[in-house]
């Protein structure tokens, strides 16, 4: 991450030296969120963020932390089962969205017999398999490879904690470390499940501990508390258990 | 002219909001989308856009509805509507107060009210991070009356002057996208084509960046420090940008 | 119109479990409200009232017309209260739910049945010409408590508004600008406030001032208004719960105490307005002129 932050603003041209060279070994750049390619070669923002370029990966994005959640194929997200249709799961990523489609058969051992029995309002952690403006995203909760389901499935009891985007991707990087869950983590056993949709799902077997988890996670996101200030709401966690 | 106050992000509950203080004139906008668009309105390639403009007072009239058409029109032309196909676009303008002297300038109350509802909803459509192609910015301009001592035409003038500028014989509303292109125009009284023309150059000037500026500004506005008084509404919304920014990467540098 | 989205499951349950267990989900005893925030604006009459984050502005708006003729001695006051969709997108302009309906209702019972105002003094020569007041409540944020806050933000409303003064002369009057001479508060015969209690468990427990989501999980609500000296204007329920006798005698005397402490903390607001407005008393008056010659250079 550079130090100095490229602020842009909807419709900004990016710059050619601004984007990644493509020395690594993708040949292609790839645009993310927020960008959008005009032929024959301009680069041009759409929403105002930073400008974030990987050199490795050769792709460029614009990072931003408020609106809605847009979804994008292989996305982990906890969806709301709105209603059952023919042979799909109607799925709410985020309320008054169009539903999203999760097929009954997308279940680990699912078989036309053996589907899984969801009421609405029920709660499953699945993964975004296709998402497009051209049609509505697709759920699934197996690996397509393997058949496996790779802990996706329906939640159980445990409660659900708003949280804003930006935090559920800083949960979900593959580096990611919240001192507040370590130090937590270390005393009381918990689950956490992250949804890029901006929800994270606590169960802490009881609901002292449940709660205590969740709303620490909230308040580390809105206060946007660093590494000793999360030590310090831990140690208060704790103590409140 | 003293650049507006601006509050991005303020609502829990809306996608995106914008709470908005210009001159006396003080609104709240919000946007709710992409969401799910009701069936009679759903467009097969496009996005459907509401605006509803809602007075501080008394319910809607026919000049709510004027405005709506204006900003709908305006906002349909910024809005990347194909990249978010049969999905609504929900903006809502709440106006919370105006000044004490507005409706006793004798000019047109919509048009004096015209920016700052632009500026609100574009700031909320930025809140919301609804895809865009362009920035908005969008300036008054009024002519008093020649007999008078000045016929120098008043930029971004506020209730007050206006007032005391009376009678006035012309007002111009212009709205420019960041690229310079006249978006939006909106004239009331007796003026000649050449006083149009300046009017239309004074207002690109204070909406529009300084020319041979090309690609991504790296640094550069962002040198400014925290009080702006620019002159220069494109650099006020850069400013405003900045700010988003470094609120939500605040937990990078935070302890 | 997307319906406004429904509460899932495992939050239904877990709010149930955490009640029975005396916990509320954002750490409240179960009988307090959530920070109130009480600002004026710049005008007479604008009162924004935040509750946790439940955001609502009211504004009172006078103007003159004729009275009704079969009340000839009154003057007309009335509430307006319409959703957008700013505070939620399941909230359509010109289709009213079921909410908002309830809400204009009580807000109409507890505030100008209950005759909160004195509409006789709004009348400025009988039969011919009265001022019609007008309370509109624009809900900004919406997280639950939306008929306490808007009961607030009127309340405070009225207290703040200044009428302009009007001079009768026989069958002739003159409204008198601002300019001309300082306008008057109306006059307010009592302070009604709203106190909504939440039922759940078939009536075993009762909250105060619950959020969007306690909202969705509870059986019923009992909408209890009064004023501080302990006078009752109206109890509304709604909702299937059963409500034991003696627990709403329980809820009144809480309400009490609510409203109490309400009716302060409002006053305690306009009383710091006041004096922001009116730094000297009566000295403002020498030097408003020159106050007035330094706003006009032009910026």
């Amino acid at each position: 991450m550079a130090s100095a932050l490229t602020v842009v603003l909807p419709g900004d041209v990016v710059a050619q030296d601004a984007l990644p060279t493509g020395t690594g070994k993708k040949k292609t750049l790839t645009l993310g969120p927020g960008l959008r390619h005009i032929p024959p070669n301009t680069v041009t923002t759409t929403v105002a963020g930073t400008l974030v370029t990987d050199n490795r990966k050769n792709a460029a994005l614009v990072e931003y932390n408020s609106g809605r959640y847009t979804p994008f194929a292989g996305d982990l997200v906890i969806a709301t089962v709105n209603g059952s249709a023919a042979e799909n799961f109607n799925c709410l990523l985020t309320p008054e969205t169009p539903p999203a489609a999760l097929p009954h058969l997308a279940f680990e051992g699912a078989t036309k017999k053996t589907r899984p029995q969801l009421p609405p309002n029920s709660l499953v952690y699945c993964r975004v398999a296709s998402a497009g403006k051209d049609q509505p995203p697709e759920l699934t909760c197996v690996d397509p490879s393997t058949g496996k389901g790779e802990g996706l499935g329906p939640l159980k009891g445990g409660m659900l904690f708003k949280i804003s985007l930006g935090m559920a991707r800083r949960l979900l990087a593959p580096k990611s470390e919240l001192a507040l869950l370590d130090v937590v983590g270390a005393k009381v056993g918990f689950e956490i499940t992250v949804g890029r949709n901006g929800l994270v799902h606590v169960d802490g077997g009881n609901v002292r501990t449940t709660l205590a988890v969740g709303r620490g996670i909230q308040e580390v996101d809105q206060k946007a508390l660093g590494e000793s200030g999360q030590r310090k709401l831990a140690a208060d966690v704790l103590k409140s258990l | 002219m003293v650049a507006p106050e601006v509050t991005l992000t303020q609502l829990n509950r809306a996608d995106g909001s914008a709470a908005y203080t210009h001159n006396g004139y003080s609104i709240i906008g919000a946007v709710n989308g992409p969401i799910e668009v009701q069936r009679r309105d759903e467009q097969p390639e496009e996005a459907t856009l509401e605006v509803n403009v809602r007075p501080s007072a008394g319910v809607g009239t026919p000049r709510e509805r004027h405005l709506e058409t204006l900003l709908h029109n305006t906002l349909r032309s910024i809005i990347l509507t194909r990249l978010i196909p049969r999905t609504l676009v929900q903006i809502t303008l709440q106006v919370r107060s105006l000044p004490e002297e507005d409706t006793s300038t004798g000019v047109n109350t919509s048009l004096t009210l015209l920016p700052h509802l632009l500026h609100t909803a574009f700031l909320s459509l930025l809140s919301a991070s609804i895809p865009l192609c362009t920035t908005l910015t969008s300036v008054l301009v009024a002519y008093p009356s020649s007999t008078t001592k000045s016929s120098t035409p008043l930029l971004s003038p506020t209730a007050n002057e206006l007032l005391r500028a009376k009678p006035i014989r012309s007002t111009h509303v212009f709205a420019f996208s960041g690229d310079r292109r006249l978006l939006l125009n909106e004239s009331d009284g007796k003026f000649s084509y050449e006083e149009w023309e300046t009017a239309c150059e004074m207002a690109e000037e204070v909406c529009c960046k300084e020319e041979d500026q090309g690609g991504v500004s790296l640094g550069d506005s962002m040198v400014v420090d925290g009080a702006v008084q620019s002159q220069n509404l494109e650099k006020w919304l850069r400013e405003v940008v900045r700010r988003k920014v470094e609120y939500e990467q605040r937990w990078k540098s935070a302890t | 119109m997307p319906r406004e989205a429904e509460i899932s499951i495992n939050e239904r349950e877990f709010i149930k479990q955490a009640l029975q267990e005396q916990i509320r989900l954002d750490g409240r005893a179960f009988d307090v409200f959530r920070s109130l925030e009480l600002t004026f604006g710049e005008e007479y009459g604008v009162a924004d009232v935040q509750l946790g984050k439940t955001r609502v502005i009211a504004r009172i708006s006078v103007d003159v017309v004729t009275p009704a003729p079969e009340r000839k001695f009154d003057g007309i006051f009335q509430i307006v209260t319409e959703f957008s969709p700013m505070a939620s997108p399941a909230f359509e302009i010109g289709r009213p739910t079921d909410a908002e309906v309830i809400l204009s209702r009580i807000l109409e019972k507890a505030i100008r049945r209950s005759n909160a105002l004195d509409t006789e003094s709004l009348c400025i020569i009988a039969g011919q010409k009265c001022f019609a007041l007008r309370a509109d409540v624009h809900i900004i944020d919406h997280d639950g408590g939306l008929i306490d806050a808007s009961c607030i933000a009127v309340i405070a409303a009225l207290q703040h508004f200044r009428r302009p003064d009007v001079q009768v002369e026989g069958e002739k009057a003159i409204i008198l600008s601002v300019r001309e001479r300082e306008p008057i508060p109306l006059s307010i015969l009592h302070q009604p406030l709203c106190v909504t209690f939440s039922y759940f468990e078939e009536g075993e427990i009762y909250l105060v001032d619950a959020n969007v989501a306690e909202e969705q999980v509870r059986q019923g609500q009992v909408i209890i208004t009064m004023n501080k000296h302990g006078e009752i204007c109206q109890i509304a329920k709604y909702g299937g719960a059963t409500v034991n006798p003696l627990a709403l005698l329980n809820c009144t005397n809480i309400a009490l105490e609510k409203v109490k402490q309400m009716s302060k903390f409002i006053q305690q607001k306009l009383d710091e307005d006041n004096k922001k407005r009116n730094p000297k008393g009566l000295m403002n008056e020498l030097s408003a002129e020159n106050a007035r010659e330094n706003a006009v250079i032009p910026g």
